[in-house]
Formats: C-alpha cells, sequence, structure tokens
C-alpha cells in the first residue's frame, strides 16, 4: 500500500491536506478586508441577491459585469488573486465535459451552423445558438462559483453557520453542520495517525491487496468510532441541558458600512433586473 | 438527611446488559465533600460519574440525588431536567467529546443558553471565568486547533460557567503538563472552598490527597474495593499494589539498582 507513488497513498495524503488546506484554513477570513469587515448577515443576504441575478439572466455583459465586480471584491479583500482564480476554475472543467461541451453540437442544440468536422466517421456541428449557450452557461458556473466561494474563505465558518438562521434553516440542522465540520477534523486527524502507525509497523512494502484490505478494515473502525463517539457527544449535550432544540447567541453587529454596501447592492440588482 | 447529595444504594450496572461496569455500589454523598474515585482502567470509575449525572441509570438497586430516587423518566420533565443539570455538572475524560461547537465562546455559553441564562448574565460569567482560566485568547478559535492542555481548560470552563453544586471531573489532569495539572488542582480547591461538591475520578495520586478528604477504590470486579480517608488510603500500599496504583519502580543509585513500589504521590 505505501510504495512510493502508490494510488490508495496519494488519495489519502492528497484528501486529507486538501480538506485541511480548504475547509480549514482561515487565513483569508481572518485578515483585514472589505468583506471580511462587513456584517456576515448582510454579505450573506447581498451575495445571495446577486447570485439569484446570475440565476435569472440571459444576458452574457451582465454576467461578466458581476465576474468583474466580484474579481474586484476578491482584490479589495486582500484575497490573492492566483489563489482565488484556482480555487474558482478548477470546477470548470467538470461542468464543461458533462454540460457545455455537448451543448455546443446540433444534436443537442439544434441551429445555424458554425463549424462542421468528422469524428470517427460522424459528422458533427457546432452552431452558433450551441456556443453562445456554451459560453453563458460557462459564465454563470464561474460567476456564481466565485460569489460562493468569496464568502466563503472571506467569512468565518461558525459566522456563516450563524448566517444560516437568519435563512431560517432550523437551528438542529445548522448545528449538526456545525459538528459535522467539527469532527471531520477529528476524523481526518485519526486517519491520518492510523495511517502512520500501519506504515510504521509494516514498513513501505505491501502488497496492494493487503493495503486494500488495510484500507477496509480501517474505514470500518472509522464506521465504529463515529458510532461510538455520535452516543457520547449526545450525552455530553445532555449533560449541559440540551433538550431537544438547541438555543444560540448572536452577538453580530449592524454598522453604517453594512448599510452603504447593502444600498449599493440592492440597486445593482434592481438596475440589472430592470435593463440586464 | 439534607445535606445527603447522592445515595446509591446495591447499584449495579452493565452495558448492552452483559458487559458488567458496576457491581454492588454503595455510596454516600454529602454536600462539600471532596471525594476521589481511583482504580485501574475499566474499573467502573467513569460509568459511576456518568450516573451521577443522570446519563444513565441503575439496572438494579437505586440512585437517589438531591433526596429524591433518580429514574429516567425524571429527566425527561422539564423542569427537574433543568434544575438537575443547574445542580450538576460532568467534566468529561475526553474534551474532544465535550468540545462539539464550531468555537469555544460557543462551546463554554452552550449550557448556560440551554438552561435559559440571561445574555447579559453569561456574557458577564463568561467574561470572568474565562480571565480567571486564562483562556480568553481562545475564544474565537476552533477547539480542534488547541492543544490538549487548553482543550481541557476549555472543557472544564464549559461545566463551571452552568454553576452546578455539584462538580463531576472524570480524569481532569491526564495527559497534563505540570503546570497545567497545579492550575486544575487549585481550581478545584477554589470551587471547594466555595462549598461545591467535588467528585474526581483520577489515576494521578499525587493529586489524590490535595482534592479529596474521602477516597474510593475501585477494583477490577466493579466493586468498591476500600474507601476511608485520602491519607489513610495512599498509605496502603498492599491496597493499592492489588489495584494497580502502584507500580515497582527500579533506579540506579551510582552502580547500585535500587527497586521499590512507586505510587506517583509526587511528581519527580
Amino acid at each position: 500500500m505505501f510504495k512510493k507513488s502508490n494510488f490508495i497513498e496519494r488519495s489519502l495524503t492528497g484528501a486529507l491536506s486538501f480538506i485541511k488546506g480548504s475547509i480549514f484554513a482561515e487565513g483569508y477570513a481572518s485578515r483585514i478586508g472589505f468583506l471580511q469587515s462587513l456584517d456576515p448577515r448582510i454579505k450573506a443576504a447581498t451575495f445571495l441577491l446577486f447570485l439569484l441575478q446570475i440565476l435569472f439572466t440571459k444576458n452574457i455583459l451582465v454576467l461578466l459585469y458581476l465576474y468583474a465586480l466580484c474579481l474586484m471584491l476578491a482584490q479589495v479583500s486582500r484575497i490573492d488573486l492566483l489563489f482565488f482564480l484556482k480555487r474558482t476554475w478548477v470546477f470548470i472543467p467538470l461542468f464543461s465535459l458533462f454540460i457545455a461541451i455537448p451543448a455546443l453540437f446540433s444534436i443537442f442544440t439544434p441551429g445555424d451552423p458554425l463549424v462542421s468536422f468528422s469524428l470517427i466517421g460522424h459528422k458533427l456541428t457546432i452552431t452558433h445558438q450551441g456556443l453562445s449557450g456554451a459560453e453563458l452557461f460557462v459564465t454563470r458556473v464561474i460567476t456564481s462559483v466565485s460569489f460562493v466561494v468569496l464568502l466563503s474563505i472571506t467569512t468565518k465558518h461558525f459566522e456563516l453557520l450563524k448566517v444560516l438562521r437568519i435563512f431560517k434553516i432550523p437551528q438542529v440542522f445548522v448545528m449538526t453542520l456545525g459538528m459535522c465540520y467539527r469532527y471531520i477534523y477529528l476524523f481526518a486527524e485519526i486517519i491520518e495517525d492510523t495511517y502512520l502507525a500501519i506504515k510504521s509497523r509494516v514498513g513501505t512494502l505491501v502488497h496492494y491487496k493487503r493495503g486494500q484490505h488495510l484500507v477496509a478494515w480501517n474505514i470500518a473502525y472509522l464506521w465504529h468510532r463515529s458510532y461510538q463517539l455520535n452516543e457520547e457527544v449526545y450525552k455530553a449535550m445532555l449533560s449541559r441541558g440540551y433538550a431537544g432544540e438547541p438555543a444560540v447567541l448572536t452577538d453580530f453587529r449592524f454598522k453604517p458600512k453594512d448599510l452603504v454596501w447593502f444600498i449599493f447592492a440592492a440597486i445593482m440588482f434592481t438596475a440589472m433586473r430592470k435593463y440586464g | 438527611m439534607d445535606d445527603i447529595i447522592f445515595e446509591l444504594k446495591d447499584v449495579n450496572f452493565s452495558y448492552l446488559g452483559k458487559y458488567p461496569a458496576l457491581w454492588d455500589i454503595n455510596i454516600t454523598i454529602k454536600r462539600g465533600e471532596k471525594i476521589s474515585v481511583i482504580g485501574a482502567n475499566g474499573s467502573g470509575k467513569s460509568t459511576l460519574l456518568h450516573m451521577l449525572d443522570g446519563l444513565i441509570f441503575p439496572d438494579k438497586g437505586i440512585i437517589r440525588a438531591f433526596g429524591k430516587e433518580l429514574r429516567e423518566g425524571d429527566l425527561n420533565d422539564a423542569g427537574f431536567s433543568r434544575n438537575f443539570r443547574k445542580s450538576v455538572g460532568l467534566v468529561f475524560q475526553n474534551p474532544d467529546i465535550q468540545l462539539f461547537c464550531p468555537t469555544v465562546r460557543e462551546d463554554i455559553i452552550f449550557g448556560p443558553l440551554q438552561l435559559g441564562a440571561s445574555k447579559i448574565e453569561i456574557e458577564k460569567c463568561l467574561e470572568e471565568l474565562t480571565a480567571m482560566l486564562g483562556i480568553t485568547d481562545l475564544l474565537d478559535r476552533s477547539p480542534h486547533q488547541l492543544s490538549i492542555g487548553e482543550r481541557r481548560k476549555v472543557a472544564i470552563a464549559t461545566t463551571l460557567i452552568i454553576g452546578p453544586d455539584v462538580l463531576l471531573l472524570d480524569e481532569p489532569t491526564a495527559g497534563l503538563d505540570p503546570l497545567t495539572t497545579r492550575h486544575i488542582i487549585d481550581l478545584l480547591n477554589l470551587a471547594s472552598s466555595s462549598g461545591k461538591t467535588i467528585i474526581t475520578s483520577t489515576h494521578d495520586l499525587h493529586i489524590v490527597e490535595e482534592i479529596s478528604d474521602t477516597v474510593y477504590v475501585f477494583g477490577s470486579d466493579k466493586k468498591i474495593a476500600a474507601f476511608g480517608s485520602s491519607s489513610e488510603i495512599l498509605k496502603d500500599e498492599r491496597l493499592l499494589m492489588e489495584h494497580n496504583l502502584v507500580h515497582i519502580h527500579a533506579h540506579r543509585h551510582k552502580d547500585i539498582v535500587h527497586v521499590h513500589p512507586h505510587q506517583h504521590t509526587d511528581h519527580h
């Protein structure tokens, strides 16, 4: 399992490092920047307006304008643009492969032919309508993904969870989400430690089949451990007075700056709805 | 009679109905007492604390809390449950279990919020308590970012903020460095001097005399093997050896290897 460049080892360490790096890194959320200084409730509400606009509009110029606004917001919030672009464009090939590329062709989007060519004996035609549809789709995806990523990296995760409450998500779901977040890290650590413990005992030369057995056994162990933890955490909650519906304290503070930003976003939303 | 907080009579408990964890337990605990429960791993110490906290209930025998028999159904009653949870607080052995909220602040205020304390009251207690424990800087951090010592202090804070009359602590000093252990002992003594009842399960014999007047020794047969004053129990080397609480320690004085029973009653 642990030979150099082994698939399982690479997947395991890669997944763990991705989880820790992307979910738990709060470096950007702690920086002093424009979006970080806004009340998270206002920030989330205005981003929701932008997302709705992205969803409704069929005008690529409006989408490009919103994308430019998003990049500008990232810039004034002291986000490294290269990091931000990498983080957002990573989703594009996935969507393009399954949706945007097929939509280019006349089979899925009939219309005026733009280019025709043969592939393995089949004649394929890209249409004008297909191309503009695919462009619109990719721009819509990248713009909405960018706004969501920007919101998540400029807001501390616990503030995001609290914000969910203003969108009337039941507290029990919000709390469950918070716990998932909390315990994913614990489990990532358990996986890492288990992996190191195995490696220290078996060395590096293990047949891949044996490696698969070890991984399967670890998945079973982790499942059992999570079940145990579930019971224990519930007891810890009961012990501190939990009686079915958790109570929370919201301590956000609304500032004049938040009002200015909200008015700006609302005007933009209205204008784009009217003229876009 | 009013002074009796807990009374356990012939209590038996087993997990899944087949793994005994407590056997024929008889204990009476009075208000303001400082009690330690010591014993080897798996002797039932944690189970006892969970039972005193109303999280599990006897298969056989009776447990009385504050003069009333404690049954599972009673804790379904909102009023009774709220009063009981306000009066009894448990610090779990594993802080990762106790710290389930996204931030330290939310974890600490979880208890009083559930128990209906007002926002002003909670904020005042939070400020005082975190200053006393020296954890104010940790409030906006996630529990997973803390060291084990910090996590344990936060776990204690989550219980102390409720202001319980009875404080149950499950191995509060396990795995801690000497200075953090010292802080926790001081904290327990402070709580005790303010009239709280302190019941601690521990392996650390060196803290037992300081944090308890009475010691219960649990055996591997899940029964109480002995109880008495802390000085009496700690002097009884045979009893401690029999229950895996001391070990033979060999060390060298110049060229002579010196062997003796070792109790861990002092740091060295």
